[in-house]
């Protein structure tokens, strides 16, 4: 039994521990995702799409011989680049919105990178889809039909590389857009050097230590298990699109503009979602328009569901960082500095929002005591898979740049790292040293057993003649304060009491499995405990339908965790009023006389008089009490809460195999709404991280340009049998404004592990390995061993 | 990582790899008869089957080769990945899917249940759950007192990207507790 999280506000159901509301629908696998309700005892009349995908790096199509597909028995339709209704649909990007707020064509994020085709008639990666979709009987017989389909490939020349890429002569990918494959500076991410504060260079004069240091950061994919999936009807002028997107109000919104159907004529469903890592950007993906149009032509339910090969079709995006800090002796930074080239592959999306907006937000949340600072970043077009989003957008790729500059400069002032981030680091609200960097590092470091673990960079004892064990940490700020929320607009919820005391709650969002859902049960809950009920009185859909629902809150920012309570919160205020105006007449007292509290109503000026709410419920109309609410989340600028990541590393020095043997993991969540799945959330993000730690990489063959490991047996997954020992711990020191003050930790919990095994396998060997896999063949390069 | 330790793709047995006109199955306790051909191609895995053919949806394809273990139902008391089976190699075969576990079996009740301070929860987003709840029921009926590292090594063939394997065990563990506690060896 490990020691469970005390609360700094005992609830009786936000903080708790306990089961998720969705955990028997799953552990008797009767919850339905897309690809479960896409099947044929459903949908008898199912046909399947398969796209083209090319074999090349970088191609264009010049001509396509149909003949042989369209005489395959079983192939009922073929969509091609030059059909009508593929050729007028609007440049678009996998990029609209930050998955925070729904957006329409002209708003969309990152306006001046439309370079995505609906089923264009170029190919920009190996394996982009393009030119072709086909519609048949099964899924087999649409491959065939793909296979017999000559196509006349005109290949043209490819580069994989961002440095490369970068250079003179080198292959342009979207010519039309960055003529030198770098961005062009945009509105939206600012200049080349989108955040300049005080003057560096000077800074880095007068200081009388300076640093410098470099990282490379790789290409990990998502891995969600349930492949995107989407199976879209079109019938009397209506589409109805069932999916495993996260968002359903922003899918319907891309479909819509994108069709040109009326809002009303699109519905969008999502049910449970396998998993959801940031995949697809936001999710404004093509296949839901050839899906669509196809569903159209055929007048039959058409799906569309990736194999796990052609779910390899995001990933996080490889970043250089070079860093340089300059200090004075007692250990204050006079001047930051960062440069970084992010790989977008071959569309951008969102690869802005991963190297300036989200680190210019970080750079808010905790450089603020700097007096100079300067981060500058070039997003660069390339022929590799896109890549941005994956559990975070930017901050993993940051923070290994952030956690290896503070252990250089500490170990060159002689200090402990850990001092060097409470002196220097902190955001705007608060003098250093923050209050939750503090509680966060001291927590963290007395559970890994700092002081007597850390040791001289490769001094620690030699074991077994071969292996060295060290210990290393990272840190970075929370992001998901209430008022970093504000680009969300509205949280939408409504709450509706049955005469019976039990209650419909609607707080729509896809649950991808960060327990949201359970989330929103437990703020209801905790909301209505004037009414004497539990989660079990409270109904709650787990599926999202645009056509009956309320605009859903989109899970990114792992933020829906304490929004849509924070709105139940003043929704139950308005519940109340209207419960008391309504056991008025029975009473015979104004509702300003009535109280409510534990499923009793009483009057205020005689308590003792009281009477249980079902009784007075049920002396009224037996109309639902009804209340919706729209909300925008508090603006109030309320600081952020930080997080720590402690590892313990043992590094075989013959072969180069780092095992990681413990990690610490420490979150402030100014208020933890569900321990279990805060915890779980701790757990998993470790998992995720050793992978991108140690194992997972996408490979590619340099001289065809073809990834070699889009499978789950080259690309490596960690299982259980790769994890070691996690310790979740979770804090509450911080407090944001509202109901309950939390923020979310999902995208967080991956973000300081790479760093901190980093720092870990310095500390155990002494020489520094900061590229990203940590395999064994780079360790032994570092030792000098090969 | 990922490895493919169980029964595949062949089952051996009566048929081999002959493949019939006509089969017939025990799902769940229930005979079912397809017509090879007419109800499915005899390139159909057991998977496809089990989905498309039955409704069973419980079981998830998520790699189609055999390396994630979402797939993995029991077939003659042995955890099998029904995705490297061919629908008719499980001719006069005995299947269990996870729709074929009372609401009460102890895997599926420990799952569910999982809320331990310190471990998480044993599910998240829940797709790679049913075939952990299949995988570790063959286990526990082989084993129905394991140590924390045989429940390690048993259940390493299965991938749970959401990363709830402390979770996992934890119940594995407990569900093994209940079984002793039910006198229950199925």
């Amino acid at each position: 039994m490990k020691e469970p999280f005390t609360p700094r506000v005992p609830r009786p159901f936000v903080g708790t521990y306990r089961p998720r509301v969705d955990a028997w629908e799953k552990a008797r696998g009767k919850a339905l995702y897309a690809d479960d309700i896409a099947t044929l005892p459903r949908f008898p009349n199912l046909l399947y799409a398969k796209v083209l995908h090319s074999p090349y790096a970088h191609a264009r199509i010049r001509a396509l011989d149909l003949s042989a597909a369209q005489a395959l028995p079983g192939v009922v339709s073929i969509l091609t680049y030059q059909d009508p209704e593929v050729a007028r649909l609007k440049p678009t990007s996998a990029g609209w919105t930050d998955g925070v707020d729904t957006v329409s064509y002209e708003r969309m994020m990152w306006k001046r990178f439309r370079d995505r085709r609906v089923l264009g008639d170029t190919a920009y990666w190996t394996g982009d889809d393009l030119g072709v979709v086909v519609a048949a009987e099964s899924e087999q017989r649409a491959e065939e039909a793909l296979r017999r389909i000559k196509v006349d490939w005109e290949v043209l020349p490819f580069v994989l590389d961002a440095l490369e890429a970068m250079k003179p002569g080198a292959p342009v990918v979207h010519p039309d857009i960055a003529a030198n494959n770098v961005l062009p500076p945009d509105a939206v991410g600012g200049p080349d050097v989108y955040l300049s504060k005080g003057d560096v260079e000077r800074g880095l004069a007068e200081a009388e230590v300076v640093a410098e240091a470099t990282c490379a950061y790789h290409n990990a994919t998502q891995g969600s298990l349930d492949n995107w999936c989407c199976l879209v009807t079109w019938d009397d002028n209506t589409l109805t699109c069932w999916s495993n997107s996260y968002e359903t109000d922003q899918t319907r919104m891309h479909i819509s503009q994108m069709l040109d159907l009326p809002i009303h004529k699109v519905r969008v469903v999502s049910s449970f979602v396998g998993g959801q890592f940031g995949r697809g950007d936001t999710g404004d993906q093509p296949f839901f328009l050839f899906t669509a149009l196809l569903a159209r032509r055929t007048g039959r339910p058409v799906k569309f569901r990736h194999t796990r090969r052609e779910s390899f079709h995001d990933s996080r995006q490889p970043t250089l960082y070079h860093s340089r800090v300059g200090a004075r002796r007692d250990g204050t930074i006079t001047a930051l500095h960062f440069r970084s080239i992010g790989n977008a592959g071959a569309h951008a999306d969102h690869t802005l929002f991963a190297l300036k907006y989200a680190p210019a937000e970080v750079a808010e949340a905790a450089f603020a005591p700097i007096p100079n600072v300067r981060m500058e970043s070039y997003g660069v077009y390339t022929n590799k898979l896109p890549a941005c989003m994956m559990r975070g957008v930017g901050n993993s790729q940051l923070n290994l740049s952030l956690g290896q500059i503070v252990d250089v400069l500490a170990e060159k002032l002689g200090m402990d790292p850990m001092e060097v981030v409470t002196r220097n680091f902190g955001h705007l609200w608060e003098a250093p040293p923050d209050r939750s960097l503090t509680a966060v590092l001291r927590e963290g470091s007395t559970r890994i057993g700092w002081q007597a673990k850390r040791h001289a960079p490769g001094q620690g004892p030699t074991l077994a003649g071969v292996l060295k064990l060290g210990v290393g940490f990272s840190f970075h700020p929370g992001w998901h304060a209430e008022w970093q929320e504000g680009r969300r607009g509205k949280i939408q919820v409504a709450i509706r009491l049955n005469p019976d005391a039990t209650v419909m709650l609607e707080a729509p969002t896809v649950e991808t499995g960060t327990g949201s859902n359970t989330c929103n049960l437990l703020g209801c809950a905790e909301a209505l405990k004037f009414l004497g009920i539990g989660p079990e009185r409270i109904h709650m859909a787990s599926t999202v339908d645009t056509a009956t629902c309320l605009k859903d809150t989109v899970q990114t920012d792992s933020a829906v965790s304490y929004l849509q309570s924070e709105a139940l919160a003043v929704a139950a205020q308005e519940l109340r009023r209207k419960v008391l105006a309504a056991a008025a007449p029975c009473f015979g007292l104004p509702a300003e006389a009535l109280g409510v509290a534990g499923g009793f109503l009483f009057p205020l000026a005689a308590p003792a008089d009281r009477r249980p709410l079902q009784e007075v419920l049920w002396a009224g109309d037996l109309v639902p009490i009804a209340v919706t609410l729209s909300r925008p989340p508090l603006a109030a600028k309320t600081g952020v809460p930080f997080m720590a990541n402690f590892a313990e590393v043992e590094v075989d020095t013959s072969t180069g195999r780092v095992r990681v043997l413990r990690l610490v993991v420490v979150n402030d969540c100014g208020t933890v709404m569900y321990a279990s799945g805060a915890e779980g959330q701790q757990i998993g993000g470790q998992c995720m991280a050793v992978g991108e730690s140690l194992t997972e990489e996408i490979v590619y063959d340099p001289v065809k340009g073809v990834p070699l490991n889009f499978n789950w047996i080259d690309y490596q997954i960690p299982t259980m049998a790769d994890i070691p020992d996690i310790e979740p711990v979770l804090m509450e020191v911080w407090r944001g404004g509202g109901e309950y003050g939390a923020c979310g930790i999902g995208e967080g919990v991956v973000t300081c592990t790479p760093r901190a095994i980093a720092n870990a396998i310095y500390n155990a060997i002494g020489v520094r390995v900061d590229d990203l896999p940590f395999k064994p063949e780079k360790i032994l390069a570092a030792l000098g061993r090969v | 990582m990922a490895s493919v330790r169980r029964e595949s793709p062949g089952l051996g047995g009566q048929t081999g790899v002959r493949s019939p006109e006509r089969i017939r199955l025990r799902v769940n306790g229930a005979w079912h008869a397809f017509q090879v051909g007419a109800d499915l191609d005899p390139a159909m895995t057991l998977a496809w089957l089990l989905r498309e053919r039955l409704g069973l949806t419980g079981l998830k394809v998520s790699c189609d080769e055999g390396a994630c273990g979402a797939c993995t139902v029991i077939v003659d008391g042995k955890a099998v990945l029904s995705c490297m089976v061919l629908a008719v190699e499980a001719d006069g075969h005995e299947v269990l899917t996870i729709e074929g576990l009372p609401k009460d079996d102890p895997v599926i009740e420990a799952f569910a249940e999982q809320c331990e301070p310190g471990y998480g929860t044993a599910l998240q987003c829940g797709y790679c759950t049913p075939g952990f709840v299949m995988t570790a029921r063959a286990f526990l009926n082989q084993n129905p007192t394991p140590t924390m590292d045989e429940i390690r090594e048993a259940l390493s063939g299965n991938l749970c990207r959401c990363g709830c394997y402390a979770g996992i065990a934890r119940a594995v563990l407990h569900a093994a507790e209940k079984i002793a506690a039910r006198g229950d060896r199925r």
